[in-house]
């Protein structure tokens, strides 16, 4: 909420409602807790104009900051002109004044996702999730490959074709490369596709088990594990898996490493003593520290954008769970069953595997969505940012 | 300056030091057999051979019998030592390469169980060198808990699929 305009709104909305509770001669003065933002689509205009209103009313109701309304009662009305590969996005407050008046360019929901998410930036100052993709690793074929899709879940696309074994995507923060740990050599090993030209490159084949590969942040390195100098470690590499750089020296197993938001510190888990814990290391070196979670299991650790949270998977029990880190107080709570967290651009909203099928968790509201399901057994999500 | 920029690394071998000391049985001595010196450098696997892998076809991957684990648990159990022993002997006297290919069974969470296994594979490579084989023909590989040799749920399947599996190249 760093928009004065939405400010601004909030409060007028904060008065009406202390005025209304006066009329009614009320005693006290209820403030409601939801700061969720009233607003209403209004015709696009367009051949396509009712897809693009339909596409861009799910994305604002995903984005979690807004109520869908009738015009009358909104506090922000979003109107548009979509023409082939553009729409031009006009949205007014409810005096009719212009907040946000820009030509978005893209591909037939493309743009409506570019539009969605500078609604959410220009009213929220919070990033948006619609334009970022997800993949994740699927058993439709009878084998696992890689599939992507948009971050509501349509547009799902094969990536690999390999019927051999092809799991732990990570897509690179800008979306437009992905890593995956890959046995079409018969060991595990490291591949990078551009999702432009679909060109794959096996980038880390060093002896052993290569795996848990994650860009850093500004995409020009990578976390990795390698078993080459005899035991799994945690590594940094160069974008193009080269000069790799040995972070832990432990007799454990070091999995699934994840980059802090600065790039200079990655969180990862580690069995070095006992049940797989939580540690945190600067990427330059120098020892791991555990992160104390009150939980014995703790894997698949991933690293808000805001550098706030961490999303982990624990085990308690025969099940798995998503837990959120809390990294300013240290508590842990538990969100939903599930596996293999991933945080959205806008530190806010988890994808998560939970009975086959990927799911969109608000993790402010505690909200659900089911994103994709029905490719048999749906794993290891990943999320650009 | 220098002294300080030296200070990190001085802890870290300290820090290192301390934890090797603490390692309890669930997980290394049992296993390694090695020094802990050596458990924490580990042993350096080869380069690899290009085109030849565990799943290659001129493999041989029922010439020695698995070597099964505890949950969790990469320790090598002393009812698994014999399994060990036999194929240490075979190593000394072949020319040939081996594959020690490791499994987990379907609990763990997938990247942590690609970690498991190889760390399983890495444990019966070391029980296998410190027996006297040569460890520049042994590689190793993790599969995590795909491949399974039980394709059941439940602690009799579980079991099976908590191995190390030996594959010899022809």
């Amino acid at each position: 909420m760093k928009n004065p305009r939405a400010l601004s709104f909030l409060a007028f909305c904060l008065f009406a409602s202390a005025a209304l509770v006066h009329g009614a001669e009320t005693p006290t003065i209820t403030i409601s807790k939801s700061d969720k933002i009233p607003i209403a689509i209004s015709a696009i205009g367009g051949a396509d104009g009712a897809q693009v209103a339909k596409i861009l009313q799910n994305d604002l109701a995903m984005s979690g900051y807004f109520n869908l309304v009738p015009a009358a009662s909104a506090g922000f009305i979003v109107a548009g002109t979509s023409n082939g590969n553009s729409i031009a996005g006009n949205v007014t407050d409810r005096g009719g004044k212009t907040v946000l008046s820009k030509t978005f360019n893209g591909s037939e929901r493309g743009k409506v996702h570019a539009y969605a998410d500078e609604i959410v930036e220009t009213l929220t100052g919070s990033k948006g999730i619609a334009g970022t993709k997800v993949a994740f690793v699927a058993t439709h074929t009878g084998h696992k490959e890689i599939y992507v899709a948009e971050a509501d879940g349509a547009g799902v696309h094969q990536l690999t074709n390999d019927a051999n074994i092809s799991v732990g995507p990570k897509l690179s923060p800008d979306g437009t490369k992905l890593v995956y740990t890959g046995y079409k050599s018969g060991y595990a090993d490291v591949y990078e596709i551009d999702l432009g030209s679909g060109a794959r490159n096996r980038i880390i084949k060093s002896p052993g088990t290569n795996t848990g590969a994650c860009y850093s942040p500004n995409g020009h390195e990578l976390a990795v594990i390698m078993s080459k100098d005899g035991n799994p470690e945690l590594y940094t590499t160069g974008a193009g898996g080269g000069g790799a750089h040995r972070l832990t020296h432990t007799p454990g197993v070091e999995s699934s490493p994840t980059w802090g938001p600065g790039g200079d510190e990655i969180i990862y888990s580690s069995d070095d003593r006992g049940g797989p814990q939580l540690y945190r290391i600067s990427a330059g070196g120098g020892a791991g520290h555990p992160i104390s979670t009150g939980h014995s299991y703790n894997t698949e650790p991933n690293w808000s954008p805001d550098g706030k949270k961490v999303a982990f998977t624990v085990r308690d029990g025969g099940s798995f769970t998503i837990a959120i880190l809390d990294l300013g107080s240290g508590n842990v709570h538990t969100v939903a069953s599930g596996e293999g967290p991933a945080w959205g651009a806008d530190s806010r909203h988890l994808i998560f595997a939970e009975g086959g099928s990927l799911i969109l968790l608000d993790a402010q509201t505690g909200q659900k969505t089911t994103l994709v399901s029905g490719l048999g057994k749906i794993s290891e999500p990943t999320w650009s940012r | 300056m220098k002294l300080l920029r030296l200070l990190p690394l001085a802890a870290l071998v300290l820090a290192t030091l301390s934890l090797t000391a603490c390692v309890n049985g669930k997980k290394g001595h049992g296993g390694n057999g090695a020094s802990d010196a050596d458990s924490v450098n580990g042993m350096p696997l080869p380069d690899r051979q290009e085109g030849v892998s565990f799943t290659s076809n001129n493999v041989d991957r029922a010439k020695f019998q698995p070597v099964y684990f505890g949950f969790d648990s990469y320790a090598i159990g002393s009812g698994e030592r014999g399994k060990i022993e036999a194929v240490a002997e075979f190593m000394k006297g072949a020319p040939n390469t081996l594959i020690i290919a490791g499994f987990t069974d379907e609990r763990g969470t997938p990247d942590y169980n690609r970690g498991l296994g190889e760390r399983r594979a890495q444990a019966v490579r070391e029980a296998i060198v410190h027996a006297g084989a040569d460890g520049s023909k042994i590689q190793t590989v993790s599969f995590g808990a795909e491949m399974p040799a039980d394709a059941g749920s439940g602690d009799s399947a579980w079991a099976k699929n908590r191995r190390a599996e030996f594959g010899v190249v022809r």
